[in-house]
């Protein structure tokens, strides 16, 4: 259960990843270079408002399932990475539970500024929170992938 | 809840969530090993996640002060807040979570 879990944890991070990715490149205010589309302008060229509602699902239903897998965690790799004194492995983690958090206090306002824009003096709020959970879902991936494999990739 | 009194909610939160972890704030407390949630602290039910209990202690405290703010006050909110304060708490966090990586 908890393998199947952990699992649909990571594809879930995944298309979460995809998501806010399109999104916060989208906001960077460059135009195409010689009016010529590269991958990254076809990239970024996504109407970024409608990925606003997913987004905030996708964090918040991988945030409970990564809050089901913890005790999980708590119990079997936290004390793993004590033993053999990997404290910089346990830093990485404790950061990943706090942005997670702050993350999901930042959704409604995030969620707010894409949906129901307030004017012009939103824009840039927009901008900086989106790019903000995007900084809080990439290190939560690497971080959730890294200690996954651990095992693998210490010595 | 009003649009500004989300932003208030999602401004406060950040900061809550700080200052819960930082002096152990957390309303409940989950020990995994005996599948029991506490209020109180219970030192022989082995390893305990504090983490459930800071996040509803934060939301708690900042929907509470998303209530109590008065109307007028809280449309009048510049939106950049909304992200300045979040990144300061994020800073904050990461400066105190140095710790973990000092030799």
């Amino acid at each position: 259960m908890i393998v199947v879990l952990l699992i649909l944890h990571g594809l879930l991070a995944v298309a979460l990843l995809g998501a806010i990715t399109h999104q916060a490149l989208s906001v960077v205010t460059t135009a195409p270079a010689n009016g010529r589309w590269t991958f990254i302008d076809r990239f970024r060229g996504v109407d970024a408002t409608a990925y606003a509602t997913p987004i905030v699902v996708l964090f918040a239903i991988t945030a409970i399932g990564g809050a089901l897998l913890y005790p999980q965690y708590r119990i079997d790799v936290r004390p793993a990475l004590e033993d053999t004194q990997n404290s910089a492995a346990n830093g990485v983690f404790e950061i990943k539970e706090h942005l997670v958090a702050i993350g999901l206090g930042l959704l409604p306002v995030y969620w707010l500024f894409w949906r129901k824009p307030r004017g012009p003096e939103t824009v840039a709020a927009r901008r900086y929170l989106t790019w903000l959970l995007a900084f809080f879902v990439w290190w939560s991936f690497i971080v959730g992938h890294v200690l996954n494999d651990i095992r693998g990739l210490l010595p | 809840m009003k649009d500004s009194r989300l932003i208030i909610f999602s401004i406060l939160f950040g900061v809550f969530y700080l200052v819960c972890f930082y002096y152990d704030l957390a309303l409940f407390r989950y020990y995994p090993e005996v599948r029991q949630f506490h209020f109180l602290r219970n030192d022989g039910l082995g390893v305990v996640i504090l983490w459930y209990g800071w996040i509803a202690t934060s939301a708690l405290a900042s929907a509470a002060i998303a209530f109590a703010v008065p109307r007028n006050m809280a449309d009048r909110l510049w939106p950049g807040w909304a992200w300045i304060i979040p990144t300061a708490a994020v800073v904050g966090m990461l400066i105190y979570e140095r710790r973990w990586f000092t030799l």
